[in-house]
């Protein structure tokens, strides 16, 4: 990406900024140039906006949403272009085209793979404002220098602020490979900073989707068909309209990956008497035989398709070749459940429809794709033109993978369509739990051969389970391995001469979607227990085991490394106390804990502490590191040790945080967090610290008890 | 099983017991003797091993029910539900069992019943016995239960008239209006409550047995 | 008409008295820092004060809160500044954010009650607000800093 800059009167005219402005950012098409019209300027992700009269804006094109981003994408931006973050107003942006289709949150990918850009926007501009002001000097820029918003003259420490700068700078090129700063000169990247939003979240000021309130606005929930799949046949609404408050009636269809369904609007003049009135819409539902379907049969369908050889995904060496004798051999079949989102912030969506113009309000992960023009976008699957199509994305109270799916927003608008005032949609919690999307389960069959004299020499781990690309993809091709369900299995650092991975797909007809850390939350439990078991045949402590089998120079080598330092391993844990280790290497990045559990005396295990150590290659903000990391092993450990999502007849069996419950305050273990930072490439924070979590804790407990755990969810008891 | 709000209180003896055995009486039941009720009638107790320990049986049924049981864990931690587990979010009994800081049992559970399912059952009095008198059902054989209601150093130093009129405590009562989609205990108010008297009238004796 | 006294303002709210308080004070009345989770008081976050005590709005009846005192996020502190506030931004407690309205009306009850919680009473306040994003620790040790400061202040006056 080159860099581009946009210095625009007209633009700042109708945003009613008073003066010059000039707005710094990112081109696509790796050219620097000029334009006086931003909606014009295609390819052009602008970052930063200077005004004449002072201000200083950083937009953050990464949803907030909880993740940090509000903070670390404009450090990064900050550090380069010397503003400190106090100085600076920082806006999130809503999928605005001009700023570009990288406006979304996932894959815990917002400084992985922005970083470098980032630097590169936030050093341009400071380049081009120290030449300006070198310019009015008549000095060399070499004899400037920028700090907190100026631009200063070493000779005479005379200096403009960087407002003064605008026009001057406007005039200036970009450069298109800007020097970056030393990072040992860094004051914002790797220090501990303070949140800028996170103020708004301790007072009731920062404003959710939830809380958007618009004028004239009414509220609708929606009564969906209890068994998933079933079709609306029809509908009695009449008891329903004499209820208080209640406006109207209407069918609201959602739209969910592959899925369409569609339920019973209830439009009324709040929220409350929506949820009283949808207890007496009448409504006939044909349960098309979805309501035969129960998790016990599927799971029991899942074992018997193991048996099938399935797809192949890596073959490293060949498998066939090599002759294990059985007493060598170990295998195990491994289980694992569905699980629901459950942010804490409801699903929600506030709609305006006027002719042929909409208007969104709302919490979500890919404000980019509502404003896309592609096939699955939003605009296209509500039959709106991407140009009358405007967004506000507010905070978000959770995302976690589920807001990645448009299907609440898409259920909005289809509602607020039908109704000539602005609507907003609001999901009970029931909702929330029962509808979707999940993460899907995952089973595996592994196998993992030793030769005469001790050395591990084939590895084998099958995967069966549904697709989430078929769940999602319009394109899915069932020829093919979906990846995504094979995720890092074939990709961990363990040198075994002979792997083979292979994926057995299973129809579904639940939507599936990604959930933090996607297959690898799943997939790492059944790899990393399994080989534990490996480690125990070979009679050997499960790191040293580990090790073993890892290139000194690999980075999962060095993660163990630090991991035996941290967690002082080689010290030997009292009685009835375990320790166990798990990691994970997959597309986000890397993490590798160690857990320490106690068997108590009646019988429960308790999770006393865990050790983490994340690599990163660079950490924006250590603190916020920490933060994601002891937040993901507590949604670890509730996706180990809490109930899982379940059908009976066709229904969810799950429906609040009374029986979907989550992991509370009383419940959790010491979180210590290392980072390993400095070389190496740049690795995600949000997702890595789930997927070592279950194999460790599974791992302690057998080190603890001897039970080997082979099923998720499981009893911390023993 | 309906709940009656207006508070008929059909077996509250408003008839007096003959006095029959009155030494017996004095030995069997030295700790209560004759009681007199704040209408000034007098509970008459005829004692009846086999009667009485045949209505405590009966009792001890629905002591053992979620409904009741549930506010009597041997724990500080209230049971939830009919599989009477440990309350989802771990509520402490505190001092005077009405609940710990932010955690109060009225912080949740309101005058009434909140409508639909799995919400917070209601009582104006919603709270657990206090830390000094934990009253504890769950898991007490019926000898033990009867004795421990029998003896005022751990049943709230109620006396046999207080132990009567508690039968028609306003929160013994919720169990019987525990709130959509929970199970009744296993009789009517009516029959618990008569079954209720009977034991205490007919000398309170303990099932035999540890 | 049902006069509902807000921190320390009185609104007059046109409501079904058997409507929870959370849809009264969000909806109706617009302060919306008070947060619907559950709906079936299991999560906290709609935790608001009622004559100081920390009671869930979304089973709260309007009825049960006429002409009382409730304080929500919104009137905890003047300036974001009570020792709670403080201490959450002093440790960087939240990630999403969304959850801690209620945690921290919660957790000012707590503070009222015992100026020196140990982690046990932190657990026994505290285990009934539900945090997704897992920030309990934080949550814990930013009660603790608030004791302290709050201890500090108590013992300068």
């Amino acid at each position: 990406m080159a860099i581009e800059q946009i210095s625009r009167r007209s633009f700042i005219k109708t945003t009613g900024t008073a003066g010059l402005a000039l707005w710094l950012g990112l081109s696509a098409k790796g050219s620097t140039r000029k334009t006086t019209n931003i909606a014009t300027a295609k390819n052009f992700s602008p970052f930063i906006l200077v005004e004449y009269n002072g201000s200083i804006t950083i937009y953050n094109i990464k949803p907030e949403i909880g993740q940090g981003t509000f903070q670390s994408v404009p450090a990064v931006i900050a550090e380069e272009f010397e503003v400190s973050l106090n100085q600076v107003t920082i806006k999130n942006t809503s999928g605005e085209p001009e700023f570009g289709n990288g406006q979304s949150a996932g894959g815990s990918s917002s400084i992985r793979n922005g970083y470098n850009e980032y630097r590169k926007i936030g050093a341009a501009a400071r380049i081009v404002f120290i030449a300006a002001a070198a310019g009015r000097w008549q000095v060399s820029p070499d004899n400037c220098y920028a700090e907190n918003g100026k631009v200063f003259n070493k000779a005479t420490n005379q200096s403009f602020t960087y407002s003064e700068l605008v026009e001057d700078a406007a005039k200036i090129n970009l450069p298109k490979e800007p020097k970056l700063k030393d990072p040992k000169d860094f004051k914002i990247i790797g220090k501990m900073s303070h949140r800028p939003d996170i103020p708004l979240k301790t007072c009731g000021k920062a404003q959710f989707g939830i809380d958007v309130q618009v004028p004239g606005m009414v509220y609708a929930s929606v009564e969906r068909c209890p068994v998933l799949g079933g079709i609306l046949k029809s509908f009695d609404a009449s008891e329903a309209l004499k209820m208080p408050g209640v406006l109207k009636v209407v069918k609201a269809e959602r739209i969910i990956g592959n899925y369409r369904y569609t339920g019973v609007a209830v439009i009324a003049n709040s929220f409350w008497a929506t949820l009283q009135a949808r207890k007496k819409l009448k409504i006939d539902w044909d349960y098309d035989g979805y309501d035969n379907f129960n998790s016990e049969d599927y799971e029991e369908h899942l074992r018997k398709l193991a048996d099938e050889d399935g797809l192949v995904d890596k073959n490293i060496g060949d498998i066939t070749k090599v002759n294990v004798s059985p007493q060598n051999s170990v295998e195990a079949f491994y289980e694992t459940p569905v699980v629901a989102h459950s942010p804490m912030e409801p699903m929600n969506a506030v709609a305006r429809v006027q002719g042929d113009k909409l208007e969104i309000w709302t919490s979500t992960q890919v404000p980019g794709s509502i404003m896309g023009t592609g096939a699955n976008a939003l605009p296209r699957s509500t039959g709106f033109l991407p140009e009358n199509v405007k967004m506000h994305n507010m905070f978000v109270g959770g995302g976690f993978g589920r807001r990645l799916s448009v299907d609440y927003i898409i259920e909005a608008v289809n509602i607020a369509k039908q109704y000539d005032k602005p609507v907003k949609l609001i999901w009970s919690r029931e909702d929330t739990t029962q509808l979707g999307p999940f993460r899907p389960m995952t089973f595996s069959k592994l196998s993992g051969g030793f030769s005469d004299d001790g050395k591990l020499v084939t590895f084998t781990h099958k995967v069966i389970s549904p697709s989430l690309s078929e769940s999602r993809r319009p394109d899915f091709d069932k020829t093919k391995v979906d990846g995504s369900m094979v995720e890092g299995i074939g990709d961990q650092d363990y040198q075994i001469p002979n792997i083979k991975t292979s994926y057995v797909r299973a129809d579904y007809h639940v939507p599936i979607g990604p959930w933090r850390s996607v297959t690898s939350s799943t997939l790492s439990f059944a790899h990393e227990c399994f080989i534990d078991e490996l480690a125990h045949k070979a009679g050997k402590d499960p790191l040293d085991f580990r090790m073993s089998l890892l290139a000194p120079d690999s980075d999962t080598a060095k993660i163990f490394q630090k991991l035996r330092e941290v967690s002082n391993w080689d010290q030997p844990l009292g009685n009835r106390r375990g320790r166990g280790v798990g990691q994970w290497k997959f597309f986000a990045g890397q993490c590798a804990q160690a857990v320490e559990v106690t068997h108590k005396a009646d019988g429960t295990i308790k999770v006393d502490k865990v050790y983490a150590v994340i690599d990163l290659g660079v950490a924006v903000n250590p603190d916020n590191v920490a933060n994601q990391t002891e937040g993901a092993v507590v949604m670890a450990l509730t996706a180990a040790t809490k109930p899982a999502i379940t059908w009976k007849q066709g229904k969810v069996m799950q429906h609040n945080f009374y029986d979907n419950t989550m992991i509370r305050i009383n419940e959790v273990p010491e979180v210590e967090v290392h980072i390993l930072t400095g070389e190496g490439k740049i690795k995600g924070v949000g997702e890595p610290g789930l997927p070592p979590f279950a194999p460790a804790l599974a791992n302690a407990i057998f080190a603890a008890t001897r039970k080997r755990i082979r099923k998720m969810p499981f009893e911390l008891k023993a | 099983m309906k709940y009656h709000s207006k508070n008929k209180l059909h077996f509250l003896p408003k008839r007096t017991f003959i006095v029959i055995g009155a030494l017996l009486l004095a030995v069997g039941l030295m700790s209560f003797g004759l009681t007199r009720k704040h209408d000034g009638e007098k509970i008459t107790v005829v004692k009846d091993s086999i009667g009485s320990v045949a209505a405590f049986k009966q009792v001890y049924k629905v002591l053992q029910s979620p409904r009741c049981m549930n506010c009597h864990p041997s724990g500080d931690i209230p049971l939830q539900g009919d599989d009477s587990h440990l309350h989802t979010m771990s509520p402490h009994r505190g001092p005077d069992g009405m609940g710990m800081y932010a955690m109060k049992c009225s912080n949740c559970h309101q005058p009434t019943n909140t409508p639909g399912l799995h919400t917070p059952p209601g009582n104006p009095k919603w709270h657990l016995p206090p830390a000094d008198m934990k009253m504890v059902f769950q898991g007490r054989t019926a000898h033990q239960l009867a004795k421990q209601i029998m003896d005022p150093n751990r049943n709230g130093h109620k006396n046999m008239q207080q132990l009567i009129a508690h039968a028609s405590d306003t929160l013994v009562k919720s169990g019987w209006h525990p709130g959509e989609g929970r199970t009744l205990p296993p009789m009517s108010y009516a029959a618990f409550k008569k079954a209720w008297i009977t034991w205490l009238t007919k000398g309170a004796y303990a099932p035999p047995g540890k | 008409m049902i006069t509902l006294n807000i921190n320390q303002k009185d609104y007059q709210v046109d409501a079904d008295p058997d409507m929870p308080l959370l849809w009264a004070i969000r909806d109706i009345v617009g302060l919306t820092g008070t947060k619907f989770g559950c709906g079936v008081a299991q999560c906290g976050a709609c935790v608001v004060h009622l004559n100081g005590e920390a009671v869930r709005s979304c089973v709260t009846k309007v009825g049960r809160a006429a002409g009382q005192k409730i304080v929500t996020i919104e009137g905890l502190s003047q300036n974001n500044d009570h020792p709670l506030q403080v201490a959450w931004n002093e440790e960087n407690v939240p990630q999403c954010g969304y959850c801690h309205s209620g945690q921290i009306m919660s957790a000012a009850v707590l503070l009222r009650e015992n100026s020196n919680p140990t982690d046990e009473d932190i657990d026994m306040a505290m285990s009934g607000n539900i945090c997704r994003c897992g920030t309990y620790l934080r949550i814990r040790k930013a009660i603790h800093l608030a004791a302290e400061m709050q201890r500090k202040v108590s013992s300068s006056k």
